[in-house]
């Protein structure tokens, strides 16, 4: 199922720890390009922070991790792991975009500028450029009218509509999602699932954390289950779904449709 | 009690030229400190909230010495204390027209030095009351940390701070009369030679207050206006 060569993200062995409490415990996680990687588990296992370790939002304590080949956070002096610096991350950063849970767009900023703001200052784009890229990606979030907007003024589907145009505009290789729908009153997670479904026809390499088991089951090329740091299955979402192997797997998914 | 009214308001409404010279001293030299205190402040800030333990610790230590300490005392110990010392000597400099004395110098330095300790505390509590998310959101972007500060968390941070700067900018203003303990001729300095040679003292230094209460009240409006502009400016930052 997985082609070495077209791996985007590497992670082997990772290990993570808070003080005395292991967090992720060996794990082993890979997702090729273009790729839809759903990730389900029960609370607490380590989703987010392994999501997190992906940008290096989080460091690790043990094992390896490539995105593109290259080591993020990381670099290799001597056989050795050396933390490297913010600004080198920030460069690594670049190709990995983040979805979050409250969306988190620029407070103090309009939505446009929101959404141009990095590729100026980051990708070089003169301001013309960075707004007829960001006016596309608007109507394809179908915002296009509220460019002028301050976040605070928009819903929560609103506003995590934004945040994906705002990740898309650094073209990232790769798009990593948090629970993007869990803050959302109910009427709106269809709309960002909608543009979620609609990056993942287009062949964006995504990896999600959801409870959204539909999205799952239509959208996912590969559903990795965790409990407890450790993942304990994966498979495509009718294996997983309709067969699944491990008991703590059969009692999440009991949870979560019943 | 005999108050000299003619004398008062002659000193109050005609204040000779050795007068008005200590008050350009005076709100020059406080508006050169704020500047120094601002720009090291928002330096130090930033070592006290960042990773490397040195940093971390040298900043601390500046902020703890400086508040523990008397302005005074920091004073004295700038100007006579370092030239005693053999270490540093503040020397008249001329830039264009303008001859800088080195008391001045120092009170500025001293007067800068000890505000930044100040400005450090305020900008440090500003960036932490920015919501978490914010950063998180800059950094996976790709902003490396100068980029983040600059276009998303002090922005955000300016409305927590302004209040609090204004605030310490009025001590400012007020603290410069210590720099005539060094032989700055700022106002207090002035009104203290011309008392030795009228003795009209109750007027002198009523007039000497008056003038400060002037000044703390412009800077007081001046600063409520600012207020507003921000809150209209920054409709967006809607603090969550
Ligand atoms: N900053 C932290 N300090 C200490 N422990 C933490 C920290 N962040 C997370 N943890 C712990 O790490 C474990 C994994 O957390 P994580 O957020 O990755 O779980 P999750 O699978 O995303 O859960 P959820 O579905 O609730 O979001 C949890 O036990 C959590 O308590
Ligand atoms: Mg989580």
């Amino acid at each position: 199922m997985i082609d070495k060569r077209n791996l985007l993200v590497e992670m082997d062995a990772i290990e993570k720890w808070y003080g005395p409490t292991k967090i992720l415990d060996k794990v082993d996680f890979k997702v090729s390009r273009g790729e839809v990687v759903v990730l389900i588990g029960p609370s607490g296992s380590g989703k987010t922070t392994l999501l997190r370790c992906i940008n290096h939002l989080e460091t690790v304590q043990g094992g390896r991790i490539l995105v593109n080949g290259k080591p993020i956070g990381y670099r290799i002096t001597n056989d050795k792991l050396v933390e490297d610096s913010e600004r080198n991350v920030a460069l690594q950063r670049r190709d990995v975009g983040m979805v979050f849970q409250r969306f988190n767009l620029f407070a103090n900023m309009t939505v446009l500028r929101n959404i141009t703001i990095a590729p100026k200052l980051l990708r070089g784009l003169t301001q013309a450029e960075a707004e007829a890229e960001a006016r596309t990606l608007l109507a394809r979030v179908n915002l296009a009218d509220k460019e002028n907007s301050y976040p605070h003024e928009l819903s929560g589907g609103q506003q995590q509509r934004i945040a994906i145009a705002r990740a898309l505009a650094m073209k990232p290789a790769l798009l990593l999602f948090d629970e993007p729908t869990s803050a959302l009153d109910p009427e709106m997670v269809g709309e960002v699932l909608a543009v979620m479904k609609d990056l993942a026809t287009s062949g964006m390499t995504m990896v999600v954390v959801t409870h959204e088991m539909g999205f799952a089951r239509q959208v996912a090329d590969r559903v990795v289950v965790m409990a407890s740091g450790h993942i304990i299955e994966e498979g495509t979402p009718e294996e997983v779904f309709e067969n699944p192997q491990h008991p703590k797997t059969q009692a999440l998914l009991n949870s979560v449709l019943h | 009690m005999h108050f000299d009214w003619p004398y008062f308001w002659h000193q109050l409404l005609t204040p000779g030229d050795k007068f008005l010279t200590g008050l350009g001293l005076t709100v020059s030299m406080a508006l050169c400190a704020e500047i120094i205190g601002l720009v090291l402040g928002l330096v130090i800030a930033q070592m006290r909230l960042s990773r490397p333990r040195p940093l971390r610790a040298f900043a601390s230590l500046y902020i703890w010495a400086i508040r523990g300490t008397p302005l005074l005392v920091q004073i004295v110990f700038i100007y006579t204390g370092l030239a005693a010392a053999g270490i540093m000597r503040f020397r008249d400099f001329t830039l264009f027209d303008i001859t800088v004395s080195g008391s001045v110098q120092a009170g500025i330095i001293a007067l800068g030095l000890h505000e930044a300790a100040y400005m450090a505390e305020i900008f440090r509590s500003g960036i932490q009351a920015v919501d978490r998310g914010q950063f998180e959101a800059a950094k996976a972007i790709g902003m490396p940390p100068s980029m983040m500060m600059r276009y998303v968390v002090l922005p955000q941070a300016l409305r927590v701070v302004l209040l609090p700067i204004g605030n310490q900018f009025n001590i400012l203003l007020k603290n410069t009369t210590l720099v005539s303990v060094i032989g700055v001729s700022e106002m207090m300095l002035v009104t203290e030679t011309i008392n030795s040679a009228t003795f009209r003292t109750f007027e002198l230094y009523s007039v000497l207050g008056l003038y400060f209460l002037m000044l703390t009240s412009l800077w007081t409006l001046f600063m409520r206006w600012a207020e507003k502009r921000l809150e209209l400016s920054s409709r967006g930052t809607a603090t969550r």
